[in-house]
């Protein structure tokens, strides 16, 4: 029983890191109809400034955010007026080669600048509080609190405020949104800003809890296509569901599956993905739907 | 009539593509107060006239005069302060948003909220079958529902004049005939003035106080509504005999 506890709440933080994890490819994903390739290494770039913060002038990771996510605004808006703004309306396959070839360039330039050498990141949020039996990591709780906190704002600035619901309909219709006076390519540059924004703030939130290096991306890519799968496009509540889900199944697997060693999650992912993908195409919280073409 | 058109279109020649023009010299005119009809058979160009005049396709040569002021090649976001907003014919709500919601998006470009709240009073007035749907999904509404409030939203911003493109499409007759109604007893009652393009010629005309024929991207008969709908030709080649 304790050990079904503790791969339960285990599971939940983790979990709870993938759901922020997520949500930039997601939203990326359903209001520019761009799959982004390049989600891990933008993550791994958020990370590396955690780190140089932290190791250069020992701050706190978390505190990190001031930094991180308007950098990483600024990254985002460069990225999309130089980069993704041209690849927007041409056929998917043109906008999987960009974003694959950027994910490449920055990790080489990362390991180029600070080498292949794993980082590690102090917090001193660290230790643990015992629960019975039960362990629980004080960074990880943080981290879960933290992306909990994250999701909440997004979605009431989704929600609530005037850019939030332009960025919502723009990913509903394209040519409603322009029609209404939305001016889409400036929708486009601040949602994809916000999503780097994010995706380098989860790079920071991980940062303490595992290894940071140049090639920590790809899995993280992959593992966001998975739960993408499940959540459906853009959506923050299936987000949570996938993220939790995916955290949920890789920590069981770990736990009661001996002998397969740690990178199954990345196995589970996959078998997720594949399952989804031949049973239910259109995602198993929300609508795996394509984004409208403009006309 | 009055001297001056609020609209007025001058032998405008526009295409997707360059050396390509689907318009080869159209011209027309709307008047304040009016419903203007034009018809004509699919690839006669009808929806690029739209499009040109919202600035989603280029003229090349040609005008287009809005209350007297040059509008030719205008942005979209230029075309709505201008007064001139759009009931498109693809489904253009926002479908999961609320219809409340959609009804606010009509008037993004104001920052006045209090604004915002009183025009969507007036629509609910206007509609109250919308007031009834305020908060749900308009995506979840019928289809004639949707069209109620894409002309709901297109009235938020006051426009002068509201362009709808074929707002038969996808309808059932009944639900049409009653969308059809609605644009007659607005026009009767707040005054709006309409220029639309209808595939359902004869509905279309009915209403309208004018229509225009146009083909292979040029005028070919103009006239009142019930002067087209007795035209022979007119009748013979769009209205089935």
């Amino acid at each position: 029983m304790d050990q079904f506890n503790q791969a339960l709440i285990n599971g939940i933080m983790l979990g709870g890191f993938y759901a922020v994890m997520v949500l930039g490819f997601s939203i990326i994903w359903g209001v520019m109809g761009v799959i982004n390739l390049a989600h891990g290494e933008l993550l791994m770039v958020g990370a590396y400034l955690t780190w140089m913060l932290n190791k250069g002038w020992g701050w706190e990771p978390f505190a990190a955010i001031i930094i991180v996510a308007p950098a990483m605004f600024a990254l985002g808006y460069g990225l999309q007026y130089v980069l993704i703004n041209r690849i927007i309306e041409r056929p998917p396959l043109i906008s999987l080669l960009v974003t694959f070839s950027l994910s490449i360039i920055i990790a080489n330039v990362v390991k180029l600048i600070y080498t292949a050498t794993p980082r590690s990141v102090n917090t001193m949020f660290d230790g643990f509080w015992r629960l019975g039996n039960i362990t629980i990591p004080v960074t990880k709780s943080v981290v879960l609190v933290a992306a909990l906190l994250i999701m909440a704002m997004l979605h009431l600035f989704l929600q609530k405020t005037r850019l939030g619901k332009s960025i919502r309909a723009a990913a509903q219709n394209r040519e409603a949104a322009r029609i209404v006076g939305i001016e889409i390519n400036h929708v486009y540059a601040i949602t994809f800003a916000i999503c780097v924004a994010l995706t380098g703030v989860a790079g920071m939130l991980i940062s303490p809890t595992q290894a940071v290096f140049p090639f920590m991306g790809p899995p993280l890519t992959l593992k966001a296509f998975a739960i993408t799968a499940l959540s459906g496009l853009g959506s923050i509540p299936g987000a949570l569901m996938g993220g939790m889900m995916l955290g949920l199944v890789e920590i069981f697997i770990a736990t009661y599956v001996p002998g397969i060693g740690t990178n199954l999650g990345i196995v589970a992912s996959f078998v997720i993905l594949v399952v989804v993908l031949v049973t239910r195409p259109q995602g198993l919280f929300g609508g795996l739907k394509p984004v409208e073409q403009a006309h | 009539m009055n001297p001056t058109p609020l609209l007025e279109v001058h032998d405008i020649y526009a295409g997707y593509q360059v050396d390509l023009d689907i318009l080869r010299g159209v011209s027309l005119d709307v008047q304040s107060g009016e419903i203007v009809c034009v018809i004509g058979p699919n690839g006669a160009g009808k929806s690029t006239v739209f499009k040109a005049l919202y600035g989603f396709v280029p003229v090349r040569e040609g005008s287009v005069l809005f209350g007297g002021q040059d509008i030719t090649n205008i942005r979209p976001q230029e075309a709505l302060k201008a007064g001139i907003t759009i009931v498109p014919q693809l489904r253009s709500v926002f479908p999961q948003m609320t219809v409340r919601e959609n009804l606010e998006l009509g008037m993004y470009l104001e920052p006045n909220q209090t604004r915002v709240n009183e025009r969507i009073r007036y629509i609910f007035e206007l509609f109250p079958r919308l007031a009834e749907r305020a908060k749900q999904n308009a995506g979840t509404m019928s289809g004639g529902e949707q069209r109620m409030l894409e002309i709901g939203r297109a009235l938020m911003w006051e426009p002068q004049l509201m362009l709808m493109d074929e707002p038969s499409a996808g309808l059932a007759p009944l639900i049409t005939k009653n969308i059809f109604e609605s644009v007659r007893r607005l026009n009767e009652e707040i005054g709006l003035t309409v220029l639309m393009i209808e595939q359902n010629a004869r509905q279309g005309l009915e209403i309208s106080h004018r229509g225009y024929v146009l083909e292979l991207g040029q005028n070919s008969y103009a006239g009142t509504g019930r002067e087209l709908l007795a035209n022979p030709e007119v009748r013979r080649a769009f209205l089935g005999g």
